[in-house]
């Protein structure tokens, strides 16, 4: 099933972001703790917050939904003439073809001429 | 018969052609779907890694092109039978999601660097 794959794609992107901050958080009560000045993150959270990112992104596009070709005629293409000719306000059921029915009783009808 | 309307456009070859416009914003739909989310995940991010002031809207830049890039990625060299124009799915909707990414980014910034 590709469609949970792709989920799983996302929430592990998800997840390694919500990681990524508690590890940002915990590296700036440290520096708290510790009296240093905040200069910058450590380059493993920025990379793991960046990759995690574009993971989600990834993940997020495939779960979206499938593009359709936006030609007008690919959707004409794929009906065959049995469909296109169907059409039911044209549609006739009293005609000849009941007199090949066995239980078809032919009502007498005069020729008018007496 | 159920058949959607029907948008057509004159090519430079002179040629006319016919677009499906409930197609047309199927796909729409979906890359605004995708913007939304990328807004609001970059934000988060760019809070997380302690962005300010002009780094910031250049880490937002930098997700729009990547988004988009990832968009290229997936329709690949076929992406005329998805969409009329190219350029469009990289601008639009540009400043709408960059309310969302400040938003977020504000949140998340003060989750983390500020608390």
């Amino acid at each position: 099933m590709a469609s949970s794959y792709y989920r799983a794609i996302t929430f592990l992107g998800l997840f390694s972001l919500l990681h990524a901050a508690y590890s940002a958080a915990q590296h700036r009560s440290y520096l708290r703790i510790t009296g240093q000045e905040f200069t910058s993150l450590p380059s493993d959270i920025i990379i793991q917050g960046i990759i995690s990112l574009f993971l989600t992104m990834y993940g997020v596009i495939h779960i979206a939904g499938e593009f359709k070709e936006i030609r007008a005629t690919v959707e004409l293409e794929s009906r065959t003439w049995e469909t296109q000719k169907n059409l039911p306000s044209f549609y006739i059921f009293n005609h000849r073809g009941k007199a090949l029915s066995p239980t078809y009783m032919p009502e007498y009808r005069s020729n008018g001429s007496s | 018969m159920a058949m959607g309307r029907v948008k057509t456009k004159l090519e430079k070859g002179g040629e006319m052609v016919a677009y499906s416009e409930s197609a047309l914003r199927n796909n729409a739909a979906i890359v605004e779907y995708c913007r939304t989310s990328m807004a609001a995940i970059s934000g988060g991010t760019a809070g997380l890694l302690g962005f300010t002031g002009f780094y910031g809207f250049g880490f937002y830049v930098f997700a729009v092109l990547g988004l988009w890039a990832l968009l290229m990625m997936q329709v690949g060299s076929q992406w005329k039978k998805y969409f009329i124009n190219r350029r469009t799915i990289l601008t639009n909707g540009f400043f709408g999601g960059l309310f969302t990414y400040i938003l977020f980014w504000t949140f998340i910034y003060g989750m983390v660097h500020v608390y």
